[in-house]
């Protein structure tokens, strides 16, 4: 599955893998920003610039860059319903901007998930003053997700087994309903079992918090290369 | 309807970060130090419980199938702050993991889907869940919640001047409130079978007093009336956005004073509209808070 996939790509040894999740999570705002905020005139050159960085990162990073490229495409189902609806309004500039824009940028959050693994990323992000609880809401969402989606999947495969070929509307609401009921058991118990093992509201994660000097150059670079890919494009 | 970047004008997805992530991170942490501490691992296993649960299909006649969206049923199960940051939590893990919806866009997003979708959902709810129209009440809280959310997210994109025709805008809306109606009667269907398991999993509604009903009815059905007449009337939603927007892409978020007399003294033009917008909204926030504080004291 998708995520698992990233999940593994996260784990990853290398110099970008190495920095820290706060310094990847700035520079990553920087490039969504000068991206977000590119105008549309010389949008080719812009993209051109940013697609370039972000394929010379996968391939520092050591991601498979096929694969990185293809999960971007994720985002297309929105992008491009709408931009043939501008295309059609008769704009086809913007199109073409629109699906740039939206399409590097996606690809440059797929670059951070894919070299940071969540529970560092969402650590960072606490760090640089996030809520703590909606961190904690977060991490227990992403643990929990795939335990609750194969038990949806388990549900199905019992239904089908059972002779529901195509559930009705009220069996639909009905296994909706058993699996809210599963889920709030489930939490219960965590709980209990989080207690029971001295938890504190609050995930420790096996990872040095120290900034060092590379994570500064980290954002520094990317800010200069942000700068140089804009002005350049505007030229 | 998840934005991604790339979509929204600088100004407005500044904007919108700016209202919405102050606005979850103060929800967050009322939420926080109210709930006792058993409701945290609760919120984040009701996020998955969303995702798990949008696999489940429902037919809905005519070959095609739906999906809960889940904004109306958590409020409705979780109460309003507890659903806020799980849709919050969702719409994180949606952005950051599935890239669904975008980093910059987020607190668009969060704004569209967990503040207004699920304060949506849980007003009707709240008024007229507890007496005899509960059922109506459960539907439109589904259809207010999906309503909302996608024609705030089209306003939006208009806004920040993604040009659409307004023939496209009248099927959309047309669609937007087929799913709307889909979204209410799959939750009216979901909370029925919670309650069957167990009902103190599901929020008793208060009562509130006639006026509010009244008020807050009132309200609802001009709400409802505005998008029927926007999606039967195109011409007039063009209008409008020729007026409110795309035409030199002039555009106020509150028709109020601020509007016209743009903030002195702040050099950058998106900026100084920018600000003139969050004032607005800051001022009838103020005024609504001061209106409500006379009411209750009247009251008391």
């Amino acid at each position: 599955m998708h995520h698992a996939t990233i999940d593994r790509w996260s784990r990853g040894q290398s110099a970008i893998h190495r920095l820290d999740a706060r310094a990847k999570i700035l520079s990553l705002l920087i490039v969504l920003i000068a991206v977000g905020t590119a105008p549309t005139a010389g949008i080719w050159r812009t993209g051109a610039g940013f697609g370039a960085l972000a394929v010379a990162s996968a391939s520092l990073a050591r991601l498979p860059l096929v694969g990185v490229f293809t999960r971007s495409l994720a985002v297309l189902p929105f992008s491009l319903t709408f931009a043939v609806i501008v295309y059609v309004t008769g704009d086809a500039y913007q199109a073409s901007a629109l699906l740039i824009k939206s399409y590097i940028s996606a690809s440059f959050v797929l670059l951070l998930v894919s070299t940071t693994p969540l529970p560092h990323l969402l650590r960072g992000l606490e760090r640089l003053g996030f809520p703590a609880m909606l961190v904690l809401v977060i991490q227990y969402l992403y643990r929990y997700l795939f335990v609750v989606s194969r038990e949806a999947q388990h549900m199905r495969t019992a239904a089908i087994s059972r002779g529901f070929q195509r559930a009705g509307f009220r069996v639909a609401a009905g296994a909706v309903a058993t699996l809210f009921a599963r889920s709030y058991h489930r939490a219960e118990g965590i709980h209990r079992a989080m207690i029971a093992r001295g938890f504190e509201r609050h995930i420790p994660i096996l990872a040095a918090e120290r900034l060092r000097l590379s994570d500064g150059l980290l954002v520094l670079l990317t800010l200069g290369i942000a700068v140089i890919i804009r002005t350049g494009a505007m030229r | 309807m998840h934005i991604p970047d790339g979509f929204l004008s600088t100004p407005v997805w500044v904007a919108l970060d700016v209202a919405s992530l102050p606005a979850v991170g103060y929800v967050a942490r009322r939420a926080g130090s109210k709930l006792e501490e058993s409701r945290v691992p609760l919120l984040g296993v009701m996020g998955a419980f969303v995702f798990a649960a949008q696999m489940i299909n429902f037919p809905v006649g005519a070959g095609t199938s739906g999906h809960l969206v889940g904004g109306a049923l958590l409020s409705i199960a979780l109460g309003p702050k507890a659903a806020i940051v799980v849709m919050t939590a969702i719409l994180f893990v949606q952005a950051l993991v599935f890239q669904d919806g975008g980093i910059l866009a987020l607190g668009a997003n969060i704004m569209n889907m967990a503040v207004a979708g699920v304060l949506a959902g849980w007003l009707p709810y709240q008024l007229w869940g507890g007496g005899r129209f509960r059922s109506a009440a459960i539907v439109a809280a589904g259809t207010l919640s999906v309503l909302v959310s996608a024609s705030l997210a089209v306003s939006e994109l208009l806004v920040s001047g993604v040009s659409m025709s307004s023939s496209v805008l009248g099927l959309s809306f047309a669609l937007f409130l087929v799913s709307a109606l889909i979204e209410g009667f799959i939750t009216l269907a979901v909370v029925k079978g919670i309650e069957s398991i167990n009902p103190s999993w599901i929020q008793k509604p208060a009562t509130a007093a006639p006026a509010v009903r009244a008020l807050t009815a009132s309200s609802v059905v001009l709400a409802g009336v505005g998008v029927l007449f926007a999606s039967g009337a195109p011409d007039g939603l063009e209008h409008l956005s020729e007026a409110i927007g795309i035409a030199g892409r002039q555009y106020t978020l509150l028709p109020t004073p601020l509007a016209d007399y743009e903030l002195e003294g702040v050099s950058s033009e998106w900026l100084r509209r920018a600000a003139a917008g969050l004032i607005g909204l800051a001022l009838m926030f103020g005024l609504c808070r001061l209106l409500a504080k006379g009411i209750v004291n009247r009251r008391s």
